[in-house]
């Protein structure tokens, strides 16, 4: 009976509703119009239930990239918070805070002023994009467009060298199961194009990851109206030395989002990231924005900080492009990706329109996407900032030794000097080094001698990780309950739904479990998996030889694959679940 | 080798339980602006007619019906995305304030028009055991009698062979194993089968059928008035509706006083709910 069925085929196949292949969509269906004659097919597979369903972000985004890939979304309705009126980077200790002035962070932290920025819950969004889509298409007749949410690529389908479809549904029948494209688009934030950057060894520096944890409150009727304010900062909670920051955005109807990025890179074997945003919400200033306030969605998603460095030698192989946080778009120092992303997306639908006309899917044709993607004005800032990583990389005591030192004179006197001038004092030649060679690379020097190697997260865990520095992550006791969720709790804010019993994440071997379990506890620390989790999914069982195992409550997942970046044995890989079961963060 | 089955599901779009539009102050239902989603007992039925067509014999084939307004179109295409093969909706104003009675009576007309179109009677028919929005459990047996099918309700579990239908049936305080001659109609229980996720080639149908001509469309959705099943308009609606709601109230508050605690440990979510329940403490203390 399958072999009467014609095969599943699209001549365009976008691996992720996300915000660049929304836009590659949204783009060719303006080339296409103008050339009814054209015809062709694309079909938008999307692992979440709903559109914008597992999409977590901050976001404020420059509304030009809007205005060029979207003229009319003032028009359309597309959905804003707010528009950025004044933006602070602000340093947090564990008591006060202090924002940098104004004329300081436009000098040394250009890239965090954020006036006249829209602000943006980017799941909404790209939910308004999904149905701006569906409207467009029903006027170009000469496309036709097939959505697909609830329906993850699985696997990469070759034929020979080149990407030929994805593996999607799961009957056991091939027919009824793959996807089959002329070119596929991945703007999956690397869920399947892991596998393509590998197969094709498109690797340069390994992506630096870091995990973004998020909350969304609902504001007290008499609280301080926050709406377009944004802040950044730097310090408390993340103080054992790790990159990271907070970020807290007013929204319209007395509402904000705040979150914590923390950089995957780290020693710390024990993150805690949903922790560290509770300490976050514990500093005094937070407490008093959080009075009487109600927590309404929770969520976490991973970001590439590898920036320039880390990206792949080609953005492009034969039958297929890789978009967005997949190709590692983030410029971390500005905390902004959707402009890049949406970018990637506008570029990629002229260069898919190009091929689709001389049916020519070769990386020499799709070539042009990387060369014009490169020279995109988009792109300044990102080759500009490309050594903020490495600064952090190469002179560790910034973060870990002097830092602290800074916020406590922020805590004693309420302004950051002394602790400058006493990290000087302590240690001139060291400090003053450091400090040189890392304003060189943050103010984007040319030229920069020594390499600075990148390694992957999981390679920098540290069973002997210094115990001390953990304990800088906790702040005090003095702070409301109600502001204050633990990760079983928060769960219930991310609103995972799983029909059967899940599956999604493998575990390769359990014996390596077991190995590094023993490693962990020797030291009276938990297993990276567990204690990293954004959610309550991993945990250790007692087997019946009354020996510890891991063991995983899958239906908690929230899909963002921080366990398997940094589990430090690489022992487990998440794949999307099926039927669109996984969190529901629209809101968020 | 089961011989070929035709198969019915009967289904009904009710006001979506997961949304808040629609819900007035007074706890009444505004349907027009009520979000709308496929009557969650029917999500069963429509499980247990894919499972019998895969019971049947190659050429068995699946027909969703359903009686409402013109979005419950809606439904019907859920039911092609799961593998339905065609589907029809009766639709006319004359039907409105239907009771039980009354739209057993339309269904059937539905049903015999169906019967005759697709060249023979059904085999099986499910139903869900009730709606969301009735609750009366009736319409599914009113239909077997006037059809006269072999009617087996609450059924959890079923297989078929010989022409005859293996049901184990919940009853009160224990289960029931019946067999039962086709034609039979079953009414589902909601410990059956979860209705599973769509397929891929479903969901790529149903957005091809969608973009078709109108009458590529009807060869899959077909829409019929009571003239075109050959119902008499005197024993539909509220003509054909003896049941008579003389009034409705309030019993007392129902749900007046009722607190969610949720979201927080299970520690804390006891002391709050103690916190607030005196009669609680009472309670307890006894
Ligand atoms: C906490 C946080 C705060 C941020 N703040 C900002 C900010 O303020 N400003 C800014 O510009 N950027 C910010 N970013 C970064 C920004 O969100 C990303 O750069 C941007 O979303 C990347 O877009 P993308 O097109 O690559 O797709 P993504 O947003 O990564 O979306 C990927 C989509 O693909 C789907 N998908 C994945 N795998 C599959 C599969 N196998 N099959 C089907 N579907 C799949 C996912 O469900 C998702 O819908 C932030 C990120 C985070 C996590
Ligand atoms: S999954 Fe990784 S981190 Fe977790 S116990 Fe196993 S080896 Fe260790
Ligand atoms: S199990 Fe892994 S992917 Fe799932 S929530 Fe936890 S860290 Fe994220």
């Amino acid at each position: 009976m399958s072999n009467t069925k014609p095969r599943i085929e699209y001549d365009l196949v976008l691996v992720g509703a996300s915000p660049s292949n929304l836009t590659l969509a949204h783009t060719i269906l303006g080339l296409a119009e103008k050339n009814p004659e054209f015809k062709f097919s694309i079909a938008i597979l999307e692992k979440a239930h709903d559109f914008g369903g597992h999409i977590v972000s901050g976001a404020v985004v420059h509304p030009s990239i809007f205005t060029k890939a979207f003229p009319d979304h003032i028009k359309d309705g597309m959905p804003i918070e707010a528009i950025c009126k004044k933006s602070y980077v602000s340093l947090m200790a564990y008591h006060e805070k202090w924002d940098i002035p104004s004329i300081l962070t436009r000098a040394a932290a250009a890239d965090f002023v954020k006036e006249g920025y829209y602000i943006l819950t980017l799941s909404n969004v790209v939910a308004w994009m999904a149905e701006n889509l569906k409207a467009k298409a029903a006027q170009v007749s000469n496309v036709k467009l097939d959505l697909f949410p609830g329906f993850p690529a699985m696997e990469i389908i070759y034929e020979g060298d080149k990407v030929a479809g994805l593996r999607v549904d799961r009957t056991g029948n091939d027919e009824d199961d793959i996807v089959y494209s002329k070119l596929t688009c991945f703007g999956d934030k690397g869920f399947l194009s892991k596998d393509l950057i590998k197969k094709y060894d498109l690797e340069t520096n390994p992506q630096i990851w870091s995990v973004g944890v998020k909350e969304t409150w609902q504001l007290a009727e008499d609280s301080e109206n926050i709406e377009g304010k944004v802040w950044h900062t730097l310090g408390y909670p993340t103080l054992d030395g790790t990159l990271g920051g907070g970020f807290i955005y007013g929204l319209k109807n007395r509402r904000v989002t705040i979150g914590l990025v923390i950089s995957l890179d780290s020693s710390n074997p024990n993150i805690h990231p949903q922790k560290q945003l509770q300490e976050y919400k514990k500093h005094p200033w937070l407490q008093k924005m959080l009075k009487g306030a109600e927590l309404m969605h929770y969520g976490a998603a991973v970001l590439p900080e590898g920036g320039y460095a880390s990206l792949p030698k080609k953005f492009q192989v034969d039958g297929a492009l890789i978009l967005g946080d997949a190709l590692g778009l983030l410029d971390v120092k500005a905390l902004a990706g959707v402009d890049k992303a949406i970018e990637s997306g506008y570029i990629a639908a002229k260069v898919a329109y190009e091929a689709l006309k001389a049916n020519d899917f070769s990386e020499a044709k799709l070539s042009k996407y990387q060369s014009s993607l490169m020279a995109s004005p988009y792109m300044d800032k990102f080759k500009e900032n490309r050594y903020f990583r490495k600064a952090f990389i190469e002179n560790p005591e910034l973060l870990r030794d002097y830092l602290p030192e800074v916020l406590s004179s922020i805590d004693q006197t309420k302004a950051p000097v002394l602790g400058g001038l006493k990290v000087g004092v302590q240690n001139p030649f060291k400090a003053t080094k450091a400090f040189l060679r890392s304003a060189s690379l943050l103010n984007n020097a040319k030229e920069i001698k020594e390499e600075v190697v990148y390694k992957p997260g999981y390679q920098h865990i540290d069973p002997n990780f210094n115990k001390v520095l953990m304990d800088r992550c906790h702040g005090g006791d003095d702070f409301a309950k109600t502001t204050v969720y633990s990760r079983e709790d928060a769960v219930f804010y991310a609103n995972t739904r799983y029909d059967e019993h899940p599956s999604h994440i493998d575990e390769f071997n359990s014996d390596t479990c077991l190995t590094c379990i023993k490693t962990y506890e020797a030291k009276s620390l938990d297993v990276p998996c567990v204690s990293d989790c954004t959610a309550e999914v991993h945990r250790l069982d007692i087997s019946s030889g009354n020996i510890k195992v891991h063991a995983m409550s899958l239906e908690n997942c929230v899909q963002c694959r921080t366990c398997e970046l940094i589990c430090p044995e690489q022992n487990l890989r998440v794949n999307p679940a099926y039927a669109g079961a996984g969190p529901d963060f629209k809101g968020l | 080798m089961n011989k070929d089955l035709d198969i019915y599901v009967l289904i009904k779009q009710v006001p979506d339980t997961r949304s808040k539009a629609g819900v007035n102050p007074d706890g009444t239902i505004d349907r027009a602006k009520a979000g709308k989603m496929l009557n969650p007992f029917d999500a069963f039925a429509l499980q247990a007619g894919l499972n019998a067509k895969k019971m049947g014999g190659p050429n068995s084939r699946l027909f969703a019906v359903t009686m409402g307004p013109p979005p419950a179109i809606d439904i019907l295409y859920q039911t092609l995305e799961h593998g339905a093969d065609a589907t029809c909706i009766l639709s006319d104003r004359r039907l409105a304030a239907s009771d039980t009675l009354a739209t057993a009576y339309a269904l059937c007309r539905t049903l015999e028009y169906l019967f005759k179109k697709n060249g023979r009677k059904a085999d099986l028919i499910f139903c869900g055991l009730q709606t969301t929005d009735g609750d009366t459990a009736q319409v599914g047996p009113e239909i077997s009698e006037r059809l006269d099918f072999t009617q087996v309700t609450y059924c959890e579990d079923f297989s078929i062979s010989d022409n005859l239908l293996h049901a184990k049936k919940i009853i009160e305080g224990g289960t029931q194993l019946v067999s039962a001659e086709l034609p039979a109609l079953v009414t589902i229980a909601n410990s059956y089968t979860k209705l599973k996720f769509k397929s891929l080639r479903g969901a790529q149908f149903v957005q091809d059928v969608k973009r078709a001509s109108k009458e590529e469309q009807a060869k899959y959705v077909e829409i019929i008035d009571l003239d075109k099943c050959e119902a008499d308009e005197m024993r539909c609606g509220l003509n054909g509706s003896p049941t008579i709601v003389s009034k409705t109230w309030k019993i007392g508050v129902v749900g007046g006083n009722c607190k969610m605690h949720q979201g927080k440990a299970a520690s804390e979510l006891v002391s709050e709910v103690f916190k607030d329940a005196v009669m609680l403490k009472e309670f307890v203390k006894i």
